[in-house]
């Protein structure tokens, strides 16, 4: 099968990646990059385990063409934490312990990442509804929102 | 025994293996990779059952990129299985549902192994298709299994042709039970098939090296006795095969046993050259190990003032194609049958049966829901009919500290009473209809803490620091951080100071396994255990050094002081890596047996609950009388968990199982038409959305244990047991209808309202 060339700007790094027009963002990511950080699971867009932003934005990189992301920017939970500093909601789903197996975790706090930066002072019905896409089977989901809304709202600002 | 003394234990400290799961560097079984490995997949049959008559693999060999196709033909003649060897790595003779494995290809990339799949071709010459419980139990039934009387089982199990163990509890005499009651109440419920529902699909990598040795990176819960069934699948030693965990993504007891290891185990041989499997939603769906279906009938016997008297009881298991877990889950059941109750005369059976359907497995205590359903279900229809409170009726029943469980167990620390007043008076038990469509309801039950042994390796490092080498598997419910705890809080060093080593069975020691809410109860002891042999020779060395005997010794603040001397446990490691091999300890844990009356139990494979726990779950809802729809407002658990390690981790265990326990209550099943699953996705197979969990309020009771670490009680199970019944409660509370069949979804609300005998017909 023919190859293409493509451009992406994978967590503020520029990747030339030769890959096949059929082949997902979710296994150029994990498969030519090593970034099994998102994670795999149904393939149709129903779990949200495989959640990456796209320009800010929250997609299934499972159903997503990576041919589709060429001359964009890809933000994957590698690309979170900023000089060993994690993010916000990265430090707030460990102290609220919305963590337990943890296979959905990058992709919820994906989600919920391109959701405050929309929404930042959603109450807990909207991060609810943010998040309807993640599957989670460990948490029952409270410590998660619990997660998302502590923050949003980080103590010194409330 | 307080928390106010203690540094480490009863805190609820955040799991040490958090950071690595929120920044996506922990690797799961199923993101494992190496060099130059190829992608397996399993050809699995289209029919429910037929004799296979030709399997020709030859086109799909000849596609370019394949390295290897296997069939029967190419592994031992071996049947394997838990309590009965009845299963075969590939179809032989002939298949027995819809998803069983026929062949399996390995390939250089995906599309490769998928064209191979589509090129191989099977002749099938269909047989009649047992379908269902009644089909299975009618006189003449086809036979899942005609040659069933030559497999290798477990002895005790009762067999006989469809039905693979009939287990039974008989205590005093029903009859007389019955003829004593003023009240006898007959009912029957039914229970769907659901799925454990873990995000990580079952996955495996297999490389063998040049001595023969396999090496198979798993996200199995028990990873010796992947190594074990892999040693008789393979007709290998265990000794040549190595069982590692890199992460799991969730397991609910749907990854104990052999999933896709020897697959890949076997390809990889042949093709030679690494070979990962991982399974799709659709095999997870159709191929997996879910919990059985059941059909359950109950008949029980009251006073006018509400004791029981008598009960009989029987639950089927629609187990599947091969005995699985189901002569085993049939055993549980019973005691779930017979309910945390005082009841003088039982006559309790859990029957397993072959039914042409994936081979079902284990999942989040075992029969718990199932049987609680019905128990809990029909305690509150006897309570209404003889026109008690169903709190009262339950409170007069219960079992209390001291009494004797279903198979003669002393009970001790039994917080039931304690749970039961809580949770109905957070949920405010005395208002049970606050309005038009509104009610609640509420539901208890019981549970075991499993046994089964457990080592660890404890070694002090030249830095203090601990290392924990243990052959658990941390499958996300934090136990192996409770471990840890207790290994800290008894080192007198931090959580933080302890890394854990865990699961490969060539290097780390033997653990039963992630299983049966056990894990942190165990390895806890373990850890316990180990430091008391660490501490001899800890002591032994700091003596010396500092002048004193060591009987005056003692460890504080990460020191052995004695006499107002001290010195620190880093210095000790030191010395030791210098002198003496460094300081490293064994530790042992296995749960004394728990004492019943073998007179009680036939076919038992678990004739008692050990340290058990004890709980109640109460819910406020409303239901929309158009829809049916449920529309939870609170939901609330109290749980008597002996000591709260970790009090936060413990309510998380608690929220996520009772969201597992509303789905299976209110939203899923998976839907067999003609031996075919026809909703074998995640959009159709219905599981909790963040917009379908409330919030759940925990209450933790503390009865201690004898046995358990600092009184701890096993925690894992129990949440996912009580839901489906609350909720039925809850339901016939604010509409009246009284719905006996899981999942109870708006559908069968709905209608169900606008003709009762729709919903709580049975018609399997």
């Amino acid at each position: 099968m023919s190859k293409m060339a493509l451009s992406l700007t994978i967590n503020g790094e520029r990747h030339d990646i030769i890959t096949e027009p059929h082949r997902t963002l979710l296994e150029v990511l994990r498969g030519d990059l090593g970034l099994t950080g998102t994670k795999e699971n149904c393939l149709e867009a129903e779990c949200g385990v495989c959640t990456v932003l796209l320009d800010g934005r929250a997609v299934n990189s499972c159903i997503l063409f990576a041919a589709q992301c060429q001359g964009r920017a890809v933000t994957t939970i590698e690309g979170l934490a900023r000089n060993g500093t994690l993010d916000p909601l990265q430090q707030a789903f460990i102290d609220h312990g919305a963590v337990q197996c943890g296979y959905c975790i990058p992709g919820m706090i994906l989600s919920a990442k391109a959701f405050l930066k929309e929404y930042p002072d959603a109450d807990e019905g909207q991060v609810r509804e943010a998040l309807a896409g993640n599957l989670c089977r460990c948490t029952g989901y409270q410590k998660i929102a619990d997660a998302v809304l502590a923050a949003a709202r980080p103590p010194a600002h409330r | 025994m307080t928390t106010k003394t203690m540094r480490v234990v009863g805190h609820s400290l955040p799991r040490f293996d958090a950071p690595g799961k929120v920044t996506g560097t922990a690797v799961y079984a199923a993101d494992f990779a190496l060099p130059g490995m190829l992608v397996g997949k399993i050809f699995r049959s289209t029919e429910p059952h037929a004799r296979v008559v030709a399997i020709d693999v030859a086109r799909a060999r000849a596609i370019p990129g394949v390295r290897a196709v296997i069939t029967a033909a190419d592994v031992p003649d071996v049947r394997y299985g838990g309590g009965i060897k009845d299963e075969t790595v590939f179809a032989t003779d002939k298949v027995r549902y819809v998803g069983q494995p026929v062949a399996a290809v390995a390939a250089v990339t995906p599309e490769a192994a998928e064209a191979a799949l589509a090129s191989i071709d099977v002749v099938y010459d269909p047989l009649p298709a047992v379908l269902d419980l009644d089909a299975a139990l009618a006189p003449g039934a086809s036979l899942l299994h005609e040659e069933w009387r030559s497999y290798t089982a477990i002895p005790i199990f009762h067999r006989d042709g469809n039905v693979c163990n009939r287990a039974r509890i008989v205590v005093g005499d029903v009859e007389r039970g019955f003829a004593e009651a003023d009240r006898i109440f007959e009912h029957r419920f039914r229970t769907g098939m659901v799925h454990q529902g873990y995000t990580e699909p079952r996955a495996a990598v297999a490389q063998w090296d040049s001595s023969g040795t396999v090496t198979v990176w798993s996200n199995t819960q028990l990873p010796f006795e992947v190594q074990n069934t892999l040693a008789e699948i393979l007709a290998i030693p265990p000794s040549k095969i190595r069982v590692v965990v890199p992460g799991i993504g969730g397991g609910f007891g749907g990854k104990l046993r052999v999933g896709v290891e020897h697959v890949a185990a076997f390809l990889a041989k042949k093709a030679g050259r690494p070979v990962k499997v991982l399974t799709t939603s659709d095999e997870e769906l159709t191929a997996a190990y879910p919990r059985q279906g059941t059909v359950v009938e109950l008949k029980t016997g009251v006073t006018k003032d509400g004791r029981i008297t008598a009960k009989s009881g029987r639950i089927w298991f629609d187990t599947g194609a091969f005995a699985g877990s189901g002569p085993g889950v049939a055993s549980v059941a019973t005691l779930v049958l017979a309910g945390p109750y005082r009841i003088p005369n039982l006559h309790l059976e859990g029957v397993a049966v072959y039914t042409n359907k994936t081979n079902c497995g284990s999942y989040r205590a075992p029969s718990g829901p199932q049987a609680n359903f019905a128990v809990e279900s029909q305690m509150d229809v006897i309570a209404e009919a003889l026109g008690l409170d169903p709190l009262e009726f339950r409170l007069r029943n219960i079992v209390r500290e001291g009494d004797e469980g279903p198979t003669g167990q002393v009970l001790q620390a039994v917080g039931l009473e304690e749970c039961l007043r809580k949770a109905a008076a957070a949920i405010v038990w005395d208002d049970r209809r606050p309005g038009p469509g509104r009610g609640k309801g509420l539901a208890c039950g019981w549970w075991t803490t499993t046994g089964g042994s457990s080592g660890v390796y404890v070694k002090i490092n030249p830095d203090g620091t601990v290392a924990l080498n243990t052959g658990a598997a941390e499958i996300g419910t934090a136990a192996l951080t409770g471990a840890a705890q207790v290994l800290a809080e008894e080192l007198t060093v931090d959580l933080g100071d302890i890394g854990v080593v865990s699961a490969d069975t060539f290097s780390t020691p033997f653990d039963f396994g992630a299983q049966g809410s056990r894990t942190a109860f165990a390895v806890g002891n373990a850890c316990r255990a180990a430091v008391t042999d660490l501490k001899y020779r800890i002591f032994a060395l700091a003596a010396a050094q500092l002048g004193v005997e060591p009987a005056a010794c003692a460890l504080a603040d990460k020191h052995v002081v004695a006499d107002g001397k001290r010195i620190s446990l880093a210095d000790l490691a030191r010395l030791s890596q210098q002198t003496g091999g460094g300081l490293i300890a064994q530790g042992t844990f296995i749960a004394a047996p728990t004492a019943y009356d073998a007179k009680r139990v036939d076919g038992h494979a678990y004739p008692a609950f050990h340290s058990p726990s004890f709980h109640a779950h109460a819910v406020d809802l409303s239901v929309d009388p158009e829809t049916g729809d449920v529309t939870i407002h609170r939901y609330v658990v109290a749980q008597d968990v002996g000591f709260a390690m970790n009090p936060k981790a413990i309510e998380g265990q608690i929220e996520g199982g009772v969201a597992q326990g509303l789905g299976q209550a209110l939203s899923e099943e998976i839907v067999y038409e003609g031996g075919r699953v026809v909703n074998a996705n995640l959009t159709d197979y219905k599981m909790p959305t963040t917009l379908d969990v409330p919030r759940v309020e925990t209450i933790l009771v503390e009865h201690p244990s004898l046995v358990g670490p600092y009184g701890a009680k096993g925690v894992g199970e129990p949440p996912n047991i009580e839901p489906p019944a609350t909720v039925a409660n809850a339901i016939a509370a604010a509409t009246g209808l009284r719905v006996s069949v899981l999942p109870i979804t708006a559908e069968k609300i709905a209608l169900g309202l606008r003709d009762p005998g729709a919903a709580v017909s049975d018609s399997g």
